[in-house]
């Protein structure tokens, strides 16, 4: 992308503008754009809305930020709370405090410590959370590493290497007051290691049922062990 | 189906059907194999199974969801998932997953082959391609949906199957129907009666039928087609 002689698009204070193809876009204050945006940064410190599709190298969201449309972009680092309303289409995506988007995530890698909300799939070869998520359908990724901080859902979840866990209280008395869970259908994996989990359909190589678990089948073709406080209604070696 | 021209021999009417049935649905004809059984036919593992859906070399139609007793479980078309795993694992030796996505993907966007290339390349005939030429009245260069069209055109010569009469009528419906071609599941149909031929494009469908005296002298999937030409550009 040749972005090097375009112009900027700066909005500070209140302003609007339509999309186009800029360098930089920086929103601080309340800025909306209509129209589709094409750009190798953007930031938005502030309130910012873009009624279009976005495409971006690098993206920062500090405030609040909304996008009507679908995005794609290289790196996508949420500090504050981002919506996008169709898919998101990034390499790299960092949340450190709300992110919802209406359709799929698409992506490489995906650190989230905060809260993502996702409509529909959510794919990336690694997604690491320590946080809150609710996703609408599949989560796929090679690694799939959760640390639970509230409860979260997901349809389905698949991938090569699972693991669930509960996040370490300090506070070990509180611990059995609140309890945090996950909740999905079904975790297909090839390594399967996890905790606080409700789910209807386990199936792996190697599966470990950690604490707290509630689960329907489980069905393994390697190794199986399982926690005493877990819960499994039928387990099947295949 | 057949009318009479001015200089009074029979051309036959070009027939264009559509069907379009709901994505993901397949009729009872076609087999289907659990999530489970095709890892272990296969020999593969539910990650590489996933890892692939992610690269899309697997389309999301062929994720097929159906309740058993045991709760929701997966199916696929167990010919076509077969066929596809057996490429994969052929050709992941030499290519890395994104190239192989790019094969499988219908839509390559920016090719442009000249046509010594074709010749070259051993996908095309010279004596098909000058027929092309001949008919179609474009340049040298070829982008993917011409290519499409020559190689069709030569698959069909080659085996004996059409004549020249019909190669020109089955290039008229792939050149008007150019677009929907490159996006959708096309599958293209010669059908003969009473000596008098037809061509049919189907659009995503399922199944068709004729009545016993229709012959069905060729049918070609023009994404199997596809296919074919990207391995061999490869």
């Amino acid at each position: 992308m040749e972005t090097k002689n375009r112009g900027d698009l700066l909005i500070n204070g209140f302003g609007s503008s339509n999309g186009g193809s800029f360098h930089a876009v920086t929103i601080n204050g309340k800025g909306t754009v209509i129209g589709d945006v094409e750009c190798s940064e953007l930031d938005c410190n502030g309130s910012g809305s873009i009624t279009g599709d976005v495409v971006v190298n690098q993206a920062r969201i500090n405030g609040h930020g909304k996008i009507n449309g679908n995005m794609e972009c290289q790196v996508l680092s949420v500090e504050g709370a981002a919506g996008v309303t169709g898919n998101l289409r990034v390499e790299m995506l960092k949340v450190s405090g709300k992110a919802k988007v209406g359709g799929k995530i698409k992506g490489d890698e995906i650190k989230i410590k905060g809260r993502l909300t996702v409509g529909e799939d959510c794919e990336a070869e690694s997604f690491r959370a320590e946080s809150q998520f609710s996703i609408g359908g599949l989560l796929n990724a090679d690694l799939i590493d959760i640390t639970l901080f509230a409860d979260c859902d997901a349809k389905e979840i698949g991938g090569q290497t699972i693991l669930i866990k509960q996040k370490n209280s300090l506070l070990g008395i509180f611990k059995s007051f609140v309890r945090t869970q996950l909740k999905t259908e079904c975790i297909e994996g090839d390594k399967i290691e996890i905790e606080n989990t409700k789910a209807g359909m386990v199936r792996g190589n190697q599966v470990v049922i950690g604490a707290n678990c509630e689960i329907e089948v489980v069905e393994y073709s390697g190794e199986f062990t399982m926690d005493k406080n877990s819960i499994v209604k039928d387990i099947r070696k295949i | 189906m057949s009318n009479k021209n001015k200089d009074g021999d029979f051309t036959s009417v070009t027939v264009l059907c559509y069907i379009i049935v709901m994505k993901g649905v397949f009729t009872m004809s076609e087999e289907l194999i659990s999530k489970k059984d095709l890892l272990d036919e296969a020999g593969i593992s539910y990650g590489q199974l996933y890892r692939w859906k992610r690269k899309d070399l697997i389309p999301e139609e062929w994720f097929i969801r159906k309740s058993t007793f045991t709760g929701q479980e997966t199916f696929f078309p167990k010919r076509k998932i077969l066929d596809r795993i057996n490429k994969i694992q052929q050709m992941k030796e030499n290519l890395s997953l994104d190239e192989l996505a790019d094969m499988f993907s219908p839509n390559i966007a920016d090719l442009l082959l000249e046509k010594d290339e074709l010749v070259k390349r051993n996908i095309v005939s010279t004596t098909v391609l000058d027929y092309y030429l001949e008919i179609e009245k474009g340049g040298l260069t070829f982008n993917f949906s011409r290519l499409l069209e020559v190689y069709v055109l030569e698959k069909l010569l080659q085996s004996g199957e059409i004549n020249l009469e019909e190669g020109k009528m089955l290039l008229q419906v792939l050149v008007d129907n150019k677009a929907l071609i490159k996006q959708k599941k096309a599958e293209l149909v010669i059908t003969r009666k009473l000596g008098v031929s037809s061509c049919l494009l189907l659009i995503n469908t399922e199944n068709f039928h004729f009545e016993r005296s229709t012959k069905i002298v060729a049918q070609l999937s023009l994404m199997a087609c596809m296919e074919e030409i990207k391995s061999k550009l490869v």
